[in-house]
């Protein structure tokens, strides 16, 4: 699956733009992320765009360069195989990486992302960390973390920990009720009575297990081996 | 400048419309000078609702393409003289107009009136992003049913996104006898999943329907209705003053109707 939205790389943050989304769509979903997660970088990181086959006009250009900017972030590079594009990007005068990119190592043990603000309807973070979510996460939104994640709040949407493929990964919330959790591969719908203490899920066998989260650091410290 | 409020829901038929006619009827009553400018281009309805479509000569295409003055595409309300509509066109769709042009309109009558009121249509399409455009703060009306709190939440992120962090929540069409038999959401839900200040609640009402096909709003009436009431005190909320929520249980708290639901249970 292609992930859209921005991650730690070499020079700074690296944002792709998957050619086959739609431009509105996209800036949407870009603009959510960048209000939803101010500060995890350092201020005036440069940016690298990724945009692949994906024609950018210098308009849409432009407008990543405002919007990156608004959150303190420099648009330095871009990607490109395109050549309307590259050309776009070198007349506004950003540096052009034509051609494929070459394939990098896993970012490893990306910085935790924390959010302040609630996960709304409609909103899905992606992050190749872990997420640490200080609000709720409410029907209709949806976390996708390569790492843990943790909900101070009521976990209402969809929780996808260890998106990779990593089944040790746990999902933490203050309140479990979540549509869906997803740890790894595997699946689970949470019970319809939701508990009234703060519950940890983990992989256990072959199937997600809710944890009172009270006795999970005494009874598997550490977290699941 | 005036303050200049978008009304918006996500979800469709709660009561976006109704809410703009009775809060600009009821900010008038107020002393205040009220524009409501319809963003529901192809779809208007405002002037339906305030009984002005038969006043309607320009509309806000017309003042756009120059072939009239703002001023004469404004139709001044006889009953409220401080209340002007900016009607929407009829015969286009929501791309004949950008959020630029919007914000253009909005702010020329903000220099003119205490308010500006823009009536959202449903959907967060290119008509949500033209109303919501040059809006500084919102009110978001829903009804107590997971559909219209689920769309009513993507609207809060995305006018976050925006940049509008003023927004406050009407709660319409409440009916407390089946929110006391458990059998709807009531307020405390809603909020709880919205998580945003309450402006107002508005019971469910027989005469809410009956005013919107009459073209007069509930707040016109002399005695005013519970759904009346409801709307003035969210205009009194709006210009900062502090009215407390109306009991909309009163009628069906009492003491039967406790142990009636305490041996249901």
């Amino acid at each position: 699956m292609t992930c859209p939205l921005v991650q730690p790389g070499t020079l700074g943050l690296e944002v792709t733009l998957p050619p086959e989304w739609d431009w509105t769509h996209l800036q949407d979903v870009l603009q959510q992320y960048f209000q939803l997660t101010e500060s995890w970088w350092s201020p005036a990181s440069p940016v690298r765009l990724i945009a692949g086959a994906r024609v950018l006009s210098t308009e849409q250009l432009a407008w990543l360069a405002e919007l990156l900017q608004k959150h303190d972030l420099v648009l330095a590079n871009v990607q490109t195989e395109v050549r309307a594009t590259a050309v776009a990007a070198a007349m506004a005068g950003y540096s052009v990486a034509q051609g494929e990119l070459p394939t990098q190592a896993e970012p490893l043990g990306a910085p935790a992302l924390y959010l302040n603000h609630a996960v709304r309807s409609g909103v899905e973070v992606r992050h190749p960390g872990t997420v640490v979510v200080m609000g709720d996460v409410n029907p209709g939104g949806c976390i996708v973390a390569d790492g843990d994640i943790v909900v101070w709040g009521r976990l209402r949407g969809v929780a996808h920990a260890g998106a990779g493929g990593n089944s040790q990964r746990l999902i933490m919330a203050l309140e479990m009720a979540a549509t869906q959790l997803r740890i790894g591969r595997l699946v689970a719908r949470t019970p319809a009575n939701v508990a009234f203490y703060p519950e940890v899920a983990c992989v256990q066998g072959d199937a997600i297990v809710l944890h009172p989260a009270r006795d999970f650091g005494r009874t598997t410290p550490g977290g699941v081996s | 400048m005036g303050r200049i409020v978008v009304i918006t829901s996500g979800k469709g038929g709660v009561g976006k419309t109704t809410t703009t006619a009775n809060l600009g009827m009821a900010l008038t009553r107020l002393g205040r000078t009220v524009a409501l400018m319809d963003a529901d281009f192809g779809l208007r309805n405002l002037d339906l609702l305030l009984g002005l479509e038969n006043r309607v000569v320009y509309t806000a295409l017309e003042v756009l393409a120059g072939d009239c003055r703002l001023e004469q595409a404004l139709v001044r309300d006889k009953r409220q003289p401080g209340l002007a509509l900016l009607p929407a066109a009829q015969n286009r769709n929501k791309d004949a107009i950008t959020p630029e042009q919007m914000q253009q309109l909005a702010n020329l009558l903000a220099e003119k009136f205490d308010y500006v009121l823009i009536d959202c249509p449903a959907g967060i399409e290119s008509g949500f992003k033209n109303a919501i455009a040059p809006a500084q703060e919102a009110l978001l009306v829903t009804t107590p049913e997971i559909a219209a709190v689920r769309d009513a939440d993507r609207v809060v992120g995305l006018l976050e996104a925006h940049g509008i962090r003023k927004i406050s929540l009407i709660v319409n069409r409440i009916r407390p006898q089946m929110v006391q038999a458990n059998n709807m959401m009531s307020v405390s839900d809603v909020q709880e999943i919205l998580a945003i200040p309450l402006a107002g609640l508005v019971p469910d009402d027989e005469r809410v329907i009956i005013s919107t096909n009459r073209g007069e709003p509930l707040v016109l009436e002399a005695n005013l209705s519970l759904p009346g009431i409801a709307f003035q005190n969210i205009a009194r909320r709006l210009e900062g003053e502090k009215v407390p929520l109306l009991d909309l249980d009163a009628p069906y708290n009492t003491l039967m109707g406790r142990l009636r639901r305490f041996f249901s249970r």
